[in-house]
Protein backbone atom coordinates (compact mmCIF):
# COMPACT_ATOMS: atom_id res chain seq x y z
CA UNK A 1 0.00 0.00 0.00
CA UNK A 2 2.71 2.49 0.98
CA UNK A 3 5.12 1.69 -1.85
CA UNK A 4 2.61 3.07 -4.37
CA UNK A 5 2.48 0.07 -6.69
CA UNK A 6 0.54 -2.92 -5.36
CA UNK A 7 1.21 -6.43 -6.53
CA UNK A 8 -2.15 -6.36 -8.28
CA UNK A 9 -0.99 -3.43 -10.38
CA UNK A 10 2.22 -5.26 -11.17
CA UNK A 11 0.26 -8.34 -12.18
CA UNK A 12 -2.01 -6.23 -14.36
CA UNK A 13 0.97 -4.67 -16.14
CA UNK A 14 2.47 -8.14 -16.60
CA UNK A 15 -0.82 -9.40 -18.07
CA UNK A 16 -0.93 -6.55 -20.57
CA UNK A 17 2.72 -7.18 -21.55
CA UNK A 18 2.05 -10.89 -21.95
CA UNK A 19 -0.99 -10.22 -24.14
CA UNK A 20 1.15 -7.94 -26.33
CA UNK A 21 3.59 -10.82 -26.73
CA UNK A 22 0.68 -13.04 -27.76
CA UNK A 23 -0.35 -10.34 -30.24
CA UNK A 24 3.19 -10.44 -31.64
CA UNK A 25 2.94 -14.16 -32.18
CA UNK A 26 -0.51 -13.88 -33.75
CA UNK A 27 0.35 -11.10 -36.19
CA UNK A 28 4.06 -11.61 -36.95
CA UNK A 29 4.96 -15.23 -36.27
CA UNK A 30 1.89 -17.21 -37.34
CA UNK A 31 1.58 -17.69 -41.11
CA UNK A 32 -1.44 -16.37 -42.99
CA UNK A 33 -4.02 -19.07 -43.63
CA UNK A 34 -4.05 -20.17 -47.27
CA UNK A 35 -7.85 -20.43 -47.47
CA UNK A 36 -9.26 -17.92 -45.03
CA UNK A 37 -6.58 -15.25 -45.23
CA UNK A 38 -5.84 -12.88 -42.36
CA UNK A 39 -9.29 -13.42 -40.76
CA UNK A 40 -8.06 -16.78 -39.53
CA UNK A 41 -5.82 -14.96 -37.00
CA UNK A 42 -8.97 -14.45 -34.93
CA UNK A 43 -8.84 -18.19 -34.17
CA UNK A 44 -5.98 -17.84 -31.67
CA UNK A 45 -7.72 -15.46 -29.31
CA UNK A 46 -11.20 -16.86 -29.99
CA UNK A 47 -10.33 -20.39 -28.88
CA UNK A 48 -8.05 -19.20 -26.07
CA UNK A 49 -10.73 -17.03 -24.55
CA UNK A 50 -13.24 -19.87 -24.84
CA UNK A 51 -10.85 -22.08 -22.89
CA UNK A 52 -10.28 -19.30 -20.36
CA UNK A 53 -14.05 -19.02 -19.97
CA UNK A 54 -14.34 -22.78 -19.39
CA UNK A 55 -11.62 -22.45 -16.74
CA UNK A 56 -13.44 -19.60 -15.04
CA UNK A 57 -16.74 -21.50 -15.00
CA UNK A 58 -14.95 -24.55 -13.62
CA UNK A 59 -13.70 -22.25 -10.84
CA UNK A 60 -17.30 -21.10 -10.29
CA UNK A 61 -18.39 -24.74 -10.05
CA UNK A 62 -15.60 -25.56 -7.61
CA UNK A 63 -16.25 -22.47 -5.49
CA UNK A 64 -19.99 -23.20 -5.49
CA UNK A 65 -19.59 -26.80 -4.37
CA UNK A 66 -17.08 -25.90 -1.67
CA UNK A 67 -19.31 -23.06 -0.47
CA UNK A 68 -22.41 -25.26 -0.16
CA UNK A 69 -20.36 -27.96 1.50
CA UNK A 70 -18.24 -25.99 3.95
CA UNK A 71 -19.91 -22.53 3.99
CA UNK A 72 -16.48 -21.20 3.11
CA UNK A 73 -16.60 -17.47 2.28
CA UNK A 74 -13.37 -17.57 0.29
CA UNK A 75 -14.89 -20.20 -2.03
CA UNK A 76 -17.91 -17.97 -2.58
CA UNK A 77 -15.70 -15.00 -3.41
CA UNK A 78 -13.75 -17.13 -5.88
CA UNK A 79 -17.03 -18.13 -7.55
CA UNK A 80 -18.17 -14.51 -7.68
CA UNK A 81 -14.90 -13.31 -9.15
CA UNK A 82 -14.60 -16.14 -11.67
CA UNK A 83 -18.21 -15.80 -12.88
CA UNK A 84 -17.68 -12.19 -13.91
CA UNK A 85 -14.36 -12.88 -15.62
CA UNK A 86 -15.81 -15.96 -17.32
CA UNK A 87 -18.70 -13.89 -18.62
CA UNK A 88 -16.23 -11.36 -20.06
CA UNK A 89 -14.28 -14.11 -21.82
CA UNK A 90 -17.49 -15.67 -23.15
CA UNK A 91 -18.40 -12.26 -24.56
CA UNK A 92 -14.96 -12.00 -26.19
CA UNK A 93 -15.40 -15.50 -27.66
CA UNK A 94 -18.84 -14.70 -29.04
CA UNK A 95 -17.84 -11.33 -30.50
CA UNK A 96 -14.63 -12.62 -32.08
CA UNK A 97 -16.51 -15.59 -33.47
CA UNK A 98 -19.10 -13.32 -35.04
CA UNK A 99 -16.41 -11.14 -36.61
CA UNK A 100 -14.83 -14.28 -38.06
CA UNK A 101 -18.16 -15.72 -39.19
CA UNK A 102 -19.20 -12.69 -41.26
CA UNK A 103 -16.54 -13.08 -43.99
CA UNK A 104 -16.29 -16.89 -43.76
CA UNK A 105 -19.94 -17.93 -43.39
CA UNK A 106 -21.48 -14.77 -44.80
CA UNK A 107 -23.48 -14.06 -41.64
CA UNK A 108 -22.64 -12.91 -38.12
CA UNK A 109 -24.84 -15.55 -36.57
CA UNK A 110 -26.27 -18.95 -37.40
CA UNK A 111 -28.39 -21.03 -35.03
CA UNK A 112 -25.71 -23.62 -34.88
CA UNK A 113 -25.42 -25.98 -31.89
CA UNK A 114 -22.16 -24.51 -30.68
CA UNK A 115 -23.16 -20.89 -31.15
CA UNK A 116 -26.51 -21.43 -29.47
CA UNK A 117 -25.08 -23.35 -26.54
CA UNK A 118 -22.43 -20.65 -26.05
CA UNK A 119 -25.11 -17.97 -26.06
CA UNK A 120 -27.05 -19.98 -23.48
CA UNK A 121 -23.88 -20.20 -21.40
CA UNK A 122 -23.61 -16.42 -21.52
CA UNK A 123 -27.24 -16.04 -20.45
CA UNK A 124 -26.85 -18.54 -17.56
CA UNK A 125 -23.91 -16.72 -16.03
CA UNK A 126 -25.49 -13.33 -16.64
CA UNK A 127 -28.40 -14.73 -14.60
CA UNK A 128 -25.90 -15.87 -11.98
CA UNK A 129 -24.62 -12.32 -11.58
CA UNK A 130 -28.19 -10.99 -11.62
CA UNK A 131 -29.13 -13.24 -8.68
CA UNK A 132 -26.09 -12.04 -6.77
CA UNK A 133 -27.33 -8.52 -7.25
CA UNK A 134 -31.01 -9.10 -6.45
CA UNK A 135 -30.90 -11.62 -3.60
CA UNK A 136 -30.33 -10.51 -0.03
CA UNK A 137 -26.58 -9.98 0.19
CA UNK A 138 -24.73 -12.52 2.29
CA UNK A 139 -25.71 -16.10 2.88
CA UNK A 140 -28.84 -16.18 0.75
CA UNK A 141 -27.25 -14.65 -2.35
CA UNK A 142 -24.26 -16.94 -1.97
CA UNK A 143 -26.39 -20.07 -1.65
CA UNK A 144 -28.72 -19.26 -4.53
CA UNK A 145 -25.82 -18.29 -6.75
CA UNK A 146 -23.96 -21.48 -5.83
CA UNK A 147 -26.93 -23.57 -6.94
CA UNK A 148 -26.99 -21.73 -10.29
CA UNK A 149 -23.20 -22.07 -10.55
CA UNK A 150 -23.55 -25.84 -10.26
CA UNK A 151 -26.54 -26.20 -12.61
CA UNK A 152 -25.10 -23.75 -15.10
CA UNK A 153 -21.91 -25.73 -15.51
CA UNK A 154 -23.91 -28.51 -17.20
CA UNK A 155 -23.84 -26.31 -20.30
CA UNK A 156 -20.02 -26.22 -20.47
CA UNK A 157 -19.57 -29.82 -21.66
CA UNK A 158 -22.55 -29.28 -23.97
CA UNK A 159 -20.74 -26.33 -25.57
CA UNK A 160 -17.50 -28.24 -25.74
CA UNK A 161 -18.86 -31.41 -27.30
CA UNK A 162 -21.54 -29.71 -29.42
CA UNK A 163 -19.29 -29.90 -32.49
CA UNK A 164 -19.00 -33.66 -32.16
CA UNK A 165 -22.54 -34.41 -30.93
CA UNK A 166 -24.40 -32.49 -33.61
CA UNK A 167 -23.73 -31.59 -37.20
CA UNK A 168 -22.54 -28.02 -37.08
CA UNK A 169 -20.93 -25.40 -39.29
CA UNK A 170 -18.51 -24.60 -36.53
CA UNK A 171 -15.00 -25.95 -37.18
CA UNK A 172 -14.22 -29.00 -35.07
CA UNK A 173 -11.25 -29.35 -32.76
CA UNK A 174 -8.08 -28.68 -34.80
CA UNK A 175 -5.51 -28.56 -32.03
CA UNK A 176 -6.11 -32.01 -30.55
CA UNK A 177 -6.40 -33.53 -34.02
CA UNK A 178 -2.93 -32.27 -35.03
CA UNK A 179 -4.42 -30.34 -37.93
CA UNK A 180 -2.26 -27.24 -37.38
CA UNK A 181 1.17 -26.51 -38.86
CA UNK A 182 3.89 -25.98 -36.26
CA UNK A 183 3.97 -22.16 -36.37
CA UNK A 184 0.23 -21.97 -35.90
CA UNK A 185 0.33 -24.48 -33.07
CA UNK A 186 3.08 -22.54 -31.30
CA UNK A 187 1.20 -19.27 -31.74
CA UNK A 188 -1.95 -20.87 -30.42
CA UNK A 189 -0.26 -22.38 -27.38
CA UNK A 190 1.47 -19.07 -26.57
CA UNK A 191 -1.81 -17.17 -26.94
CA UNK A 192 -3.62 -19.70 -24.79
CA UNK A 193 -1.01 -19.52 -22.02
CA UNK A 194 -1.10 -15.71 -22.13
CA UNK A 195 -4.90 -15.60 -22.09
CA UNK A 196 -5.06 -18.02 -19.16
CA UNK A 197 -2.57 -15.81 -17.32
CA UNK A 198 -4.70 -12.75 -18.07
CA UNK A 199 -7.77 -14.60 -16.80
CA UNK A 200 -5.98 -15.63 -13.61
CA UNK A 201 -4.85 -12.03 -13.00
CA UNK A 202 -8.37 -10.71 -13.61
CA UNK A 203 -9.84 -13.28 -11.22
CA UNK A 204 -7.23 -12.39 -8.59
CA UNK A 205 -7.97 -8.67 -8.91
CA UNK A 206 -11.70 -9.28 -8.83
CA UNK A 207 -11.23 -11.55 -5.80
CA UNK A 208 -9.42 -8.72 -4.02
CA UNK A 209 -12.27 -6.35 -4.89
CA UNK A 210 -14.76 -8.84 -3.44
CA UNK A 211 -12.72 -9.09 -0.23
CA UNK A 212 -12.65 -5.30 0.10
CA UNK A 213 -16.38 -5.05 -0.71
CA UNK A 214 -17.17 -7.62 1.97
CA UNK A 215 -14.99 -5.78 4.48
CA UNK A 216 -16.65 -2.47 3.62
CA UNK A 217 -20.09 -4.07 4.02
CA UNK A 218 -19.11 -5.48 7.41
CA UNK A 219 -17.93 -2.08 8.53
CA UNK A 220 -20.92 -0.10 7.33
CA UNK A 221 -23.66 -2.36 8.71
CA UNK A 222 -23.11 -1.89 12.47
CA UNK A 223 -22.23 1.81 12.11
CA UNK A 224 -25.71 3.37 12.56
CA UNK A 225 -26.33 1.28 15.68
CA UNK A 226 -23.02 1.88 17.45
CA UNK A 227 -22.19 5.38 16.34
CA UNK A 228 -24.51 7.53 18.54
CA UNK A 229 -23.57 5.97 21.89
CA UNK A 230 -19.89 5.83 21.04
CA UNK A 231 -19.85 9.41 19.88
CA UNK A 232 -21.57 10.45 23.10
CA UNK A 233 -19.23 8.39 25.27
CA UNK A 234 -16.07 9.70 23.66
CA UNK A 235 -16.83 13.31 24.32
CA UNK B 1 -40.97 -44.08 2.46
CA UNK B 2 -41.45 -41.18 4.83
CA UNK B 3 -40.12 -38.83 2.19
CA UNK B 4 -42.73 -40.02 -0.28
CA UNK B 5 -45.62 -39.68 2.17
CA UNK B 6 -44.49 -36.14 3.09
CA UNK B 7 -44.17 -35.22 -0.58
CA UNK B 8 -47.64 -36.60 -1.28
CA UNK B 9 -49.08 -34.71 1.69
CA UNK B 10 -47.57 -31.42 0.49
CA UNK B 11 -48.79 -32.07 -3.05
CA UNK B 12 -52.28 -32.90 -1.76
CA UNK B 13 -52.32 -29.68 0.26
CA UNK B 14 -51.43 -27.61 -2.81
CA UNK B 15 -53.92 -29.41 -5.03
CA UNK B 16 -56.69 -29.11 -2.40
CA UNK B 17 -56.14 -25.39 -2.05
CA UNK B 18 -56.15 -25.07 -5.84
CA UNK B 19 -59.35 -27.13 -6.02
CA UNK B 20 -61.03 -24.88 -3.43
CA UNK B 21 -60.02 -21.56 -4.99
CA UNK B 22 -59.84 -22.71 -8.65
CA UNK B 23 -57.52 -19.82 -9.29
CA UNK B 24 -54.56 -20.99 -11.28
CA UNK B 25 -55.67 -23.82 -13.56
CA UNK B 26 -58.64 -22.07 -15.25
CA UNK B 27 -56.51 -18.98 -15.78
CA UNK B 28 -53.71 -21.10 -17.22
CA UNK B 29 -56.09 -22.94 -19.53
CA UNK B 30 -57.38 -19.63 -20.79
CA UNK B 31 -53.81 -18.43 -21.15
CA UNK B 32 -52.75 -21.32 -23.42
CA UNK B 33 -55.82 -20.92 -25.63
CA UNK B 34 -54.99 -17.21 -25.90
CA UNK B 35 -51.44 -18.15 -26.82
CA UNK B 36 -52.84 -20.18 -29.73
CA UNK B 37 -54.92 -17.22 -30.85
CA UNK B 38 -51.86 -14.96 -30.77
CA UNK B 39 -49.83 -17.60 -32.64
CA UNK B 40 -52.51 -17.70 -35.33
CA UNK B 41 -52.01 -13.99 -36.00
CA UNK B 42 -48.25 -14.16 -35.70
CA UNK B 43 -47.69 -17.05 -38.11
CA UNK B 44 -50.44 -16.79 -40.75
CA UNK B 45 -51.49 -20.41 -40.43
CA UNK B 46 -52.90 -22.40 -43.30
CA UNK B 47 -53.44 -26.11 -43.81
CA UNK B 48 -50.00 -26.56 -45.44
CA UNK B 49 -47.71 -24.99 -42.87
CA UNK B 50 -49.71 -26.00 -39.77
CA UNK B 51 -47.84 -29.29 -39.07
CA UNK B 52 -44.51 -27.47 -39.36
CA UNK B 53 -45.44 -24.58 -37.07
CA UNK B 54 -47.66 -26.38 -34.54
CA UNK B 55 -44.77 -28.00 -32.56
CA UNK B 56 -43.17 -24.59 -32.07
CA UNK B 57 -46.45 -23.07 -30.93
CA UNK B 58 -46.97 -26.03 -28.58
CA UNK B 59 -43.63 -25.56 -26.85
CA UNK B 60 -43.95 -21.78 -26.66
CA UNK B 61 -47.32 -22.16 -24.96
CA UNK B 62 -46.03 -24.84 -22.55
CA UNK B 63 -42.96 -22.79 -21.64
CA UNK B 64 -44.87 -19.63 -20.87
CA UNK B 65 -47.69 -21.42 -19.09
CA UNK B 66 -45.03 -23.27 -17.08
CA UNK B 67 -43.37 -20.01 -16.07
CA UNK B 68 -46.69 -18.70 -14.80
CA UNK B 69 -47.55 -21.97 -13.02
CA UNK B 70 -44.22 -22.32 -11.25
CA UNK B 71 -44.07 -18.63 -10.44
CA UNK B 72 -47.37 -19.08 -8.59
CA UNK B 73 -46.22 -22.29 -6.85
CA UNK B 74 -44.53 -20.42 -4.05
CA UNK B 75 -46.60 -17.24 -4.17
CA UNK B 76 -49.22 -18.43 -1.68
CA UNK B 77 -46.55 -19.78 0.66
CA UNK B 78 -44.76 -16.44 0.53
CA UNK B 79 -47.88 -14.40 1.17
CA UNK B 80 -48.85 -16.51 4.21
CA UNK B 81 -45.21 -17.11 5.29
CA UNK B 82 -46.24 -20.77 5.55
CA UNK B 83 -43.09 -22.13 3.95
CA UNK B 84 -41.13 -21.24 7.08
CA UNK B 85 -43.71 -23.14 9.15
CA UNK B 86 -43.36 -26.20 6.93
CA UNK B 87 -39.58 -26.04 7.22
CA UNK B 88 -39.85 -25.96 11.02
CA UNK B 89 -41.36 -29.43 10.94
CA UNK B 90 -38.93 -32.38 10.91
CA UNK B 91 -39.84 -33.00 7.25
CA UNK B 92 -36.83 -33.00 4.93
CA UNK B 93 -36.68 -29.91 2.67
CA UNK B 94 -36.18 -32.20 -0.31
CA UNK B 95 -39.50 -33.93 0.49
CA UNK B 96 -41.35 -30.61 0.77
CA UNK B 97 -39.78 -29.51 -2.47
CA UNK B 98 -40.78 -32.75 -4.19
CA UNK B 99 -44.37 -32.20 -3.08
CA UNK B 100 -44.43 -28.64 -4.39
CA UNK B 101 -42.91 -29.73 -7.70
CA UNK B 102 -45.40 -32.60 -8.01
CA UNK B 103 -48.39 -30.32 -7.46
CA UNK B 104 -47.12 -27.62 -9.81
CA UNK B 105 -46.22 -30.23 -12.41
CA UNK B 106 -49.69 -31.76 -12.20
CA UNK B 107 -51.28 -28.34 -12.71
CA UNK B 108 -49.13 -27.89 -15.81
CA UNK B 109 -50.24 -31.33 -17.00
CA UNK B 110 -53.89 -30.29 -16.61
CA UNK B 111 -53.13 -27.21 -18.65
CA UNK B 112 -51.45 -29.37 -21.30
CA UNK B 113 -54.58 -31.51 -21.34
CA UNK B 114 -56.34 -28.36 -22.58
CA UNK B 115 -53.52 -27.24 -24.86
CA UNK B 116 -52.99 -30.44 -26.82
CA UNK B 117 -56.64 -31.00 -27.84
CA UNK B 118 -56.95 -27.28 -28.62
CA UNK B 119 -53.88 -27.52 -30.83
CA UNK B 120 -55.35 -30.55 -32.57
CA UNK B 121 -58.70 -28.80 -32.98
CA UNK B 122 -57.55 -25.39 -34.15
CA UNK B 123 -54.44 -26.26 -36.13
CA UNK B 124 -55.16 -29.82 -37.17
CA UNK B 125 -51.99 -31.04 -35.52
CA UNK B 126 -52.16 -34.83 -35.22
CA UNK B 127 -51.98 -36.09 -31.65
CA UNK B 128 -50.26 -39.39 -31.06
CA UNK B 129 -48.83 -41.35 -28.18
CA UNK B 130 -45.36 -40.07 -29.09
CA UNK B 131 -46.42 -36.43 -28.85
CA UNK B 132 -48.13 -36.91 -25.49
CA UNK B 133 -45.27 -38.93 -23.99
CA UNK B 134 -42.68 -36.36 -25.13
CA UNK B 135 -44.70 -33.52 -23.61
CA UNK B 136 -45.26 -35.39 -20.33
CA UNK B 137 -41.61 -36.46 -20.02
CA UNK B 138 -40.44 -32.91 -20.64
CA UNK B 139 -42.93 -31.67 -18.05
CA UNK B 140 -41.25 -33.76 -15.34
CA UNK B 141 -37.86 -32.14 -15.80
CA UNK B 142 -39.32 -28.70 -16.42
CA UNK B 143 -41.36 -28.98 -13.21
CA UNK B 144 -38.43 -29.80 -10.94
CA UNK B 145 -36.22 -27.09 -12.47
CA UNK B 146 -39.02 -24.54 -12.55
CA UNK B 147 -39.92 -25.21 -8.92
CA UNK B 148 -36.31 -24.99 -7.79
CA UNK B 149 -35.88 -21.54 -9.31
CA UNK B 150 -39.36 -20.49 -8.24
CA UNK B 151 -38.42 -21.32 -4.65
CA UNK B 152 -35.29 -19.26 -5.14
CA UNK B 153 -36.85 -16.18 -6.68
CA UNK B 154 -39.70 -16.21 -4.14
CA UNK B 155 -37.22 -14.65 -1.74
CA UNK B 156 -35.58 -12.28 -4.15
CA UNK B 157 -36.45 -8.81 -5.39
CA UNK B 158 -37.80 -8.55 -8.97
CA UNK B 159 -38.92 -12.17 -8.89
CA UNK B 160 -41.18 -12.01 -11.95
CA UNK B 161 -38.19 -10.76 -13.91
CA UNK B 162 -35.69 -13.24 -12.61
CA UNK B 163 -37.70 -16.48 -12.89
CA UNK B 164 -37.71 -16.67 -16.72
CA UNK B 165 -34.11 -15.51 -16.83
CA UNK B 166 -32.93 -18.41 -14.68
CA UNK B 167 -35.38 -21.08 -15.79
CA UNK B 168 -35.47 -20.72 -19.56
CA UNK B 169 -31.78 -21.46 -20.23
CA UNK B 170 -32.02 -24.69 -18.27
CA UNK B 171 -35.28 -25.67 -19.94
CA UNK B 172 -33.65 -25.45 -23.36
CA UNK B 173 -32.48 -29.11 -23.37
CA UNK B 174 -36.08 -30.23 -22.85
CA UNK B 175 -37.34 -27.94 -25.57
CA UNK B 176 -34.63 -29.06 -27.99
CA UNK B 177 -35.20 -32.77 -27.42
CA UNK B 178 -38.96 -32.59 -26.86
CA UNK B 179 -39.29 -30.29 -29.86
CA UNK B 180 -37.50 -32.80 -32.07
CA UNK B 181 -39.69 -35.63 -30.80
CA UNK B 182 -42.92 -33.72 -31.36
CA UNK B 183 -41.79 -32.46 -34.75
CA UNK B 184 -40.94 -35.92 -36.04
CA UNK B 185 -44.14 -37.37 -34.53
CA UNK B 186 -46.34 -34.66 -36.07
CA UNK B 187 -44.69 -34.76 -39.48
CA UNK B 188 -45.32 -38.49 -39.48
CA UNK B 189 -41.75 -39.51 -40.17
CA UNK B 190 -41.61 -41.28 -36.83
CA UNK B 191 -37.85 -41.69 -36.90
CA UNK B 192 -35.92 -40.50 -33.88
CA UNK B 193 -38.79 -40.38 -31.42
CA UNK B 194 -37.49 -43.45 -29.56
CA UNK B 195 -34.06 -41.87 -29.19
CA UNK B 196 -35.58 -38.56 -28.11
CA UNK B 197 -37.76 -40.32 -25.54
CA UNK B 198 -34.79 -42.07 -23.95
CA UNK B 199 -32.84 -38.80 -23.96
CA UNK B 200 -35.76 -37.07 -22.23
CA UNK B 201 -35.79 -39.80 -19.58
CA UNK B 202 -32.03 -39.32 -19.08
CA UNK B 203 -32.50 -35.57 -18.69
CA UNK B 204 -35.36 -36.13 -16.25
CA UNK B 205 -33.24 -38.42 -14.09
CA UNK B 206 -30.30 -35.98 -14.17
CA UNK B 207 -32.36 -32.97 -13.12
CA UNK B 208 -34.52 -34.80 -10.58
CA UNK B 209 -31.36 -35.99 -8.82
CA UNK B 210 -29.64 -32.60 -9.04
CA UNK B 211 -32.65 -30.61 -7.85
CA UNK B 212 -33.33 -32.96 -4.96
CA UNK B 213 -29.73 -32.42 -3.86
CA UNK B 214 -29.98 -28.67 -4.31
CA UNK B 215 -33.45 -28.24 -2.75
CA UNK B 216 -32.03 -28.17 0.76
CA UNK B 217 -29.87 -25.15 -0.01
CA UNK B 218 -32.66 -23.22 -1.68
CA UNK B 219 -35.46 -23.89 0.82
CA UNK B 220 -33.62 -24.11 4.10
CA UNK B 221 -32.45 -20.74 5.38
Amino acid sequence: MTSGITRYEKAAVAAVAVMLVAGGFIFFYAPTDALQGPVQRIFYLHVSSAIAAYGCFAAVLLGSIVYLWKENLAADRLARAAALVGLVFTTVTLVMGMIWAKPIWGAFWTWDARLTSTLVLWIIYAGYLMVRRLADPGRQAARFAAVIGIFGFIDVPVVHFSVTWWQTHHPGPVVINNALPLEMLVSFLVTMACTLFLAAVLVAIRYRIEVLTDQAAEKTVPAPIVAPSEAGGAR
Amino acid sequence: MRTISIALAVARKDLTSEWRTRELVPALAQFVVLALVIANFGFQFDSHNAPAIAPGVLWMAIVFAGLVAFGRAFAAEREQASLEAMLLTPAAPAAIFAGKALAAGLMLVICEAVLLPALALFFGAPLSFDVISAVLLATVGMAVLGCLFAAMVARVRARELLLPLLTLPLWIPFIVVGGQAVQSAMSGSGGGTGQATSLLIDLDILFVVLTSLAARFVLDD
